[in-house]
Formats: C-alpha cells, structure tokens, sequence
C-alpha cells in the first residue's frame, strides 16, 4: 500500500485550506417563519385535500347557479318534485329521472313530459335544486366568513387591550366578558331575531355577538405570555411605544394563532347558521341558505331524498373539509403544540 | 475615584403593596455607580438583583426611592423626548438568549430596532452598515444579518442581544445574568467581550450575576445582596479577602475550588439571620468600616466590625 502511495506523483495533490471565514456561512437557505409552515402543511395530505375541496365548493358556489340553464329562484309549477337527471350519468341507471310514484319506478320527467335536465332535481314549487344549492352555500359561506371576519377583529383588540393593559383595565374587561358568556347563546340570539328583521345582517349580528369571546380568551392568554418575555422588556429598554411592541412583536408571534381559532369559527359560524335556519329563525324563503334548503328537504325526506341530500353533503364536506384543514394549519403554525 | 454615574438612593420596589402577599422585592437599596467601572451585584436567587437592575433602567415603577442618572432623576415623570435619551444612554443583556431575541425577525431588524427607533440611520443601506458593523464589534459576521435567531447557538444570541444593546451607543449597560443559561467555555468568551468593548468604549456595567467567581473576574467593585437589602459593598479584591457580613462570609464559603487540598479542609459556613439579634429600635444600615468596605450593620456591630478589620491590618 506505502509503496503505491509513493507512485502518484506529488503534484497530484491539493491541499486543503480549512477556512475559519467560511466556517460560519450557512449553505442552506434561511426560511422564514411562513416558508416553514408551508413545508410542514405541504406534507399533510388530509389538509391538502381539504384545501382543494374547499376551493372547488367556493368557486362552484360562484360558478354553479351561472352553468345552470335554470334560476335559483324561478318556480315552474309543473316541474315540481323531479329527481335528479344528469346527461351521460342516466345510462348507467343512476340519476336518470326515475322516482317513485304510488309504489312503482316510474321515469318522471317523461310523465310530466319534461325534456330539459335538472342536475339535482326540483323541490315541491318546481325551483332546479343545482342553483339553489350553489346559491345557498353562497350565502352559508359569506355568513360565515364575515362572521369570522367580525370575530377576528373584535376579539383580537378586545383580548389584545385586556392582555397588553393588564390590571383594572383587564379586570373590568374579563368581568364583562364573564357576564356575556353567561347568558345562553341561544336566549340572547333569539331575543336578536325578534328584535331585528329575519336575514343574513341579523344571523351575522347574532353568530358574532358572543362568537367574539373565545377568540379574544386567547389573543388575551398570548399577549399575556409575550408582553414580559425579554425581547419584549428588550424593545421597551429601547425605548419603544406601546404601538411598536404590539404590532413588531407581539402580533407576529401570535399570527398563528390567531389565523388557526378563525379557521375552526368558520366551520362553526356556518354550522350555527344552519341551525338557526333549520330551527326557522334564519333566512326567510325564497332566500336560500344551507340550512334553510336542509330544512325544506326534512320535510319530504321520505318522498324526495334528494332535496335533503345534496345541501347536507356539502355542508358536511364543508365541517369536514373546515376542520382538517384547521388541525393542518395548527399542525404546521404551531410544531411545538405549546398551546 | 471617578466621578458618580447613577446614584441609587433608598430604591424601593414592592409588589402587591398593602396586600397580604405583599413581596418587599427591593427593600431601601442605596449605592452608587462610578463612571467606567463594573459593579458586580450577587446575591441569591429571588433576592431581588435583577428587580433592582430592572427597576433602575424603568421597567418597573420604583415604589420609593430615586435613581440619579448623570444628576437627573430619571424616575420622574418626563417628556417623550426626554425619556427618549435616557433609553438611548442606559441598555440592558438580557438573561435568556433564548427568550431576549424575537423568533419573528431577522437579525437585521432585531439589531437594527434601536436605530429605528431613535431615528440614528437616514436610509436602509446606512443601517445595513451600521448593523453589519455591530455585528463585527461582538465577533459575528455580515452573513448572519439575514438569519433568524433560532439559527444560532446561546452564545451566539447573547453576542446579537450585546450587539442590540450597543446599537443606540450607551453609556451604561446593565447585563442581568448575562452568563448563567452558557456553558463555562462560552461565558469566558461572552465576559471577555464585555471586558473588551468596556475598554474600547468606556462604559459602565452593572453586572449582575450569581456566579461568583465570574463576578470577581469582571467586577471592580461588588454588592451583596439579601432578601432585598444590600448587606455588603466593597472593592471585588476587598470583599474576597476580608468579608464582613456574616452572609458574605457565607457566601464565598460555598465557592469550590479544583484544589483538592483546599476541598478537603472547607467547611461550608450557613448564614443564620438571628445571629445579629438586632433590638427593637436600634437602626441597622450601611456603614463604612474601612474606606470603601460598607457593610450592613447596627451600630453595635459596627463597632466590632471596625475593631476587627483594624485588627487585621
């Protein structure tokens, strides 16, 4: 072995320089806080999908009732209580316009010689069950977001000034936010709806007047985590302002947070909606919501299932879709899952 | 000696005042601090060093006392302005390299924050420079300004958090526990440069920590507090040699030494507070026994303190 060491000529070498200006260069590239999350969420199948479903439905819930050759809200009494019939779908025999009638199969479009197709069927006044659906989840999801919204905002600062002011300022605060959660939910949302005119201002009014709360528990216990860790006391002995530690250090670091309570009050926002229309104190017809369409095929579910079917398929892909996609986001904002 | 720096007089800092749990964190403390020198401040967990350093630079409202900074009191209401340039005179290390620098930013903006704040740089590139500047003074490089803290070692954090506190060029800098959460080897290098950039830039520390050793190597002169109360102040070499108060004697008998000579014949003394069976309505405070050696002490004890220490020289 010596021996052919010895062979290779001396100049075949080079020799290494262990550079100490170099030793403290990084190859990899600095991510930063959101980058990472990305790559933690990008793993997470279930949120991924969740995500694309969730985005099929708000852009069908835009596009549906416009691809539709039916009106929402158009009734064609004679069109009344068809079943679904779908173009291509009907020669494998489902969706193809059969229903029951006095005990038999029958092809009820060609009994009331009907020659168009509705996705989804009819209800009871002859509307095409597609738009309406589409229409509804419209409505659902724009309550929900602006019910979210409103949360978000009032929540944060609300928590935000309790936390961040501390002392009698907080206690003031926390013992309102004490009575108001004590008075049942529902009381105060019914008392809401007598008050007010039944619509979506007022269910929003209602979802929020309370929704508030649990968000602004949280902002509060944050704030009142970071207000004296020391890079907070650190930018203070700079010389701060209150609003420079608020908005330089103590919102990005609860962000996360923040961002994960709204993603779980959406999903239940659109719920509450649907249970307050279910139980007649939401919309009024003909304005469609998920719970109001929900309520309509209670009715007749024993005749005509699939007015019942199709709004209570998307809603529960909606909770679903919701949800996991909140456990992603919490997975990937929070890793430490201190919280 | 030098001329007074900060003069703390019967600095007070209660919590919970009037209430039964209330906690006498800083109890009537009265020192001064002398232009370009260190004052160690050591003392036990919870006697309230770090209190009183955060009380000083205003973190906390005093309870009572003054605190004369330069011959202002610098506990006085005052104007944004003025309260602007106190900031910018007096800086503080932080204790945890973890929990001082903000997960959230870069170091770049985490150093740069006093220069925003006080308005020291015109233009990014300047505060770019200025940031990369700093950064060299506590031994890191230009690459680092666009990394996040969570990518350094502790102490390397500790070099950003020196490196923040240097940006608004202070005159004072309080360093709470600067070394206790690093290991041996990392204190050395993180006491080193403090005792460098004191040189070069003429600053005054108050240095508190519970390390004792570390404190004598730093420190010019060191204070010892109990319970809230400072109970002995003397030049570092003085007290290590001729400790007065019973409680620093306690102290410094709990250093251990890699001799084993030494460690076989130590006997660690405890600090029993009724050994000074201090009678109602006698006044217990800072006396001078030898010049520049105070030790907290009643007037009897005064006097046998004195006959002592003469004894000694």
């Amino acid at each position: 072995m010596s021996q052919d060491i010895q062979k290779i000529p001396a100049d075949s070498f080079e020799r290494v320089h262990i550079d100490s200006s170099q030793a403290e260069r990084i190859t990899k590239p600095s991510l930063s806080f959101w980058q990472d999350a990305w790559l933690r969420i990008r793993k997470n199948k279930a949120a991924i999908v969740s995500m694309f479903i969730l985005l099929f439905i708000i852009i069908m819930s835009f596009v549906g009732p416009m691809i539709s050759p039916h009106d929402a809200e158009t009734q064609t009494l004679t069109h009344a209580n068809l079943p679904p019939k779908v173009p291509g779908l009907e020669k494998l025999g489902i969706m193809d316009g059969y229903g029951t009638l006095a005990g038999k199969e029958v092809d009820l479009y060609e009994l009331k010689k009907v020659d168009t197709y509705y996705w989804f069927g009819t209800d009871g006044l002859g509307r095409d069950m597609f738009s309406r659906v589409w229409k509804g989840t419209q409505v659902s999801l724009f309550i929900a977001f602006a019910a979210a919204l409103i949360d978000m905002v009032i929540g944060v600062a609300y928590g935000g000034i309790s936390g961040y002011y501390g002392g009698r300022v907080d206690d003031i605060m926390q013992r309102i936010v004490e009575i108001l959660i004590g008075i049942p939910t529902l009381v105060i949302v019914i008392l809401m709806i007598l008050f007010m005119e039944p619509g979506v201002t007022a269910i929003i009014i209602a979802i929020t007047i309370t929704g508030w709360i649990g968000m602004s528990r949280v902002v509060r216990a944050q704030v009142l985590k970071y207000k004296n860790q020391e890079f907070v006391l650190a930018s203070r002995t700079l010389g701060a302002s209150n609003g420079r530690i608020i908005s330089k250090h103590i919102l990005p670091n609860i962000l996360g947070i923040i961002i994960i309570n709204t993603m779980f009050t959406i999903p239940g926002a659109i719920f509450f909606e649907a249970f307050l229309s279910f139980i007649g104190l939401g919309l009024q017809p003909p304005a469609a919501s998920l719970g109001t369409l929900i309520n309509d095929g209670n009715k007749v579910l024993q005749f005509q299932p699939h007015i019942l079917l199709y709004p209570s398929l998307i809603l529960s892909l909606l909770m679903i879709a919701f949800n996991l996609l909140g456990d992603g986001l919490r997975d990937a904002l929070d890793p430490k899952m201190k919280d | 000696m030098a001329e007074k720096l900060l003069e703390i007089k019967n600095l007070k800092q209660y919590f919970n005042q009037g209430k039964p749990n209330e906690v006498r964190a800083v109890d009537d403390v009265s020192f001064d601090i002398y232009k370009g020198e260190t004052l160690g401040l050591v003392g036990e967990s919870g006697c309230g060093k770090s209190t009183t350093g955060r009380t000083i630079i205003r973190l906390y409202d005093a309870t009572d006392g003054e605190v004369i900074y330069d011959g202002v009191n610098v506990h006085d209401k005052k104007s944004k302005k003025d309260l602007k340039t106190f900031n910018q005179k007096m800086q503080m290390i932080f204790q945890d390299p973890y929990a001082s620098l903000n997960p959230r930013m870069k170091v770049l903006d985490i150093i740069a924050e006093g220069l925003d704040i006080h308005g020291l740089v015109k233009n990014p590139k300047e505060r770019k420079e200025r940031v990369v500047e700093l950064l060299e003074t506590v031994g890191l490089n230009r690459e680092h300004a666009d990394r996040y803290a969570h990518e350094f070692s502790g102490g390397q954090r500790q070099r950003l958090g020196i490196a923040r506190a240097l940006a608004v060029n202070p005159e004072f800098i309080i360093a709470d526990e600067p070394i206790s959460a690093l290991d041996v080897s990392i204190q050395a290098q993180v006491v080193n440069l403090l005792k460098e950039l004191q040189k070069e830039k003429g600053l005054t520390y108050l240095f508190i920590a519970h390390d004792l050793s570390m404190v004598k190597y730093i420190s010019d002169r060191i204070g010892v507090m109990y319970f809230g109360k400072l109970v002995e102040l003397a030049p570092a070499e003085d007290l290590y040699n001729n400790p007065l108060h019973p409680y620093t004697q306690s102290l410094l008998s709990a250093i251990p030494l890699p001799d084993p000579n030494y460690e076989r014949t130590r006997v660690r003394k405890s600090y029993d507070p009724s050994v000074h069976n201090y009678q109602d309505g006698e006044e217990v405070t800072m006396r001078e026994i030898t010049p520049g050696h105070f030790v907290y002490c009643s007037e009897k004890e005064y006097v046998a303190l004195k006959a002592v220490s003469s004894a000694r020289v």
